[in-house]
């Protein structure tokens, strides 16, 4: 099984990125590349799907930082959504809470993200 | 590859997992080249290793993010030479810890003696790099460091949940 799998769908004009696995420092390039493609293209907002995520080490956060500062910047919606427990000690530990819009499941995160 | 005998198969299915458990190997080592990608080796050996004790996933987990943030700051800032260097790694379990030894003859740092970033700063204030070494702190219940001679020597130890 690969180490970090994206799945990118689009809802009413929303993109949705679905992350399955481990975004660590070998994988963390890959996600970052792939959440600059996303904002070049013309959704409106971002909702990252992370209920599959397993861990992301900082190499991860510093692609989240990057692509939240990008999303401000074009005034894009990022929402990240549906974080297991173990992800969100991490998130925790790193003081990310209130860095990110972050929406409990799927469907809150596209009301806001739209 | 050769098979366990039938009877042999047979009585170990009525091991119980503590039995297995306490029959796995109690430690493993590895050493890799300083190669950002080789990471993936590293986490492949604690996974086997967490599977074999049946360690708990968030253990795992923690155990896991502790092991990418100090492998990748030896591979980023350890060397200036541009050389090939080997990079150690030794796992063990025991007396309920999970424990990681890394060691490498990069240039001498200390990551106990690292500040604390501030993490009350705003999205745009905020640094990209610096929180490896706070993963590491908050994930593992102890981390000890030390020189000995060319060589750095960083102890990951994580109390194991029940």
């Amino acid at each position: 099984m690969a180490r970090l799998d994206l799945h990118e769908e689009s809802v009413d004009g929303v993109a949705i990125l679905g992350v399955r696995g481990r975004v660590d420092t070998t994988t963390a390039p890959q996600f970052g590349a792939r959440l600059t493609e996303i904002f070049q293209d013309g959704s409106r907002g971002l909702v990252l799907d992370l209920h599959e995520l397993e861990y992301i080490s900082s190499a991860g956060f510093r692609e989240l930082l990057l692509a939240a500062r990008r999303a401000d910047k074009v005034a894009r919606r990022l929402i990240l959504c549906s974080i297991p427990g173990k992800v969100q000690q991490i998130f925790d530990i790193g003081g990310f809470v209130d860095l990110f819009s972050i929406a409990a499941s799927r469907d809150e995160a596209l009301n806001a993200a739209r | 590859m050769t098979l366990p005998p039938a009877t042999t198969a047979k009585a170990s299915d009525t091991r119980s997992a503590k039995a297995r458990r306490a029959r796995a190997p109690s430690r493993t080592e590895l050493a890799v080249p300083n190669r950002i990608e080789e990471v993936e080796r590293v986490s492949d050996l604690l996974d086997e290793f967490g599977a074999k004790h049946g360690l708990a996933k968030d253990d795992l987990t923690d155990m896991q993010v502790a092991l990418d943030e100090a492998f990748a700051n030896i591979v980023n800032s350890a060397y200036s030479d541009g050389d090939p260097h080997e990079i150690h790694i030794c796992l063990a379990v025991g007396r309920g810890t999970l424990r990681a030894v890394i060691e490498d003859d990069g240039m001498p740092f200390d990551p106990l003696a690292v500040a604390a970033p501030d993490l009350s700063l705003p999205l745009h204030e905020r640094p990209v790099g610096g929180l490896g070494i706070h993963f590491i702190k908050s994930l593992m219940s102890d981390v000890k460091y030390k020189r000995i001679g060319d060589r750095n020597r960083l102890t990951l130890t994580k109390l194991l949940s029940e």
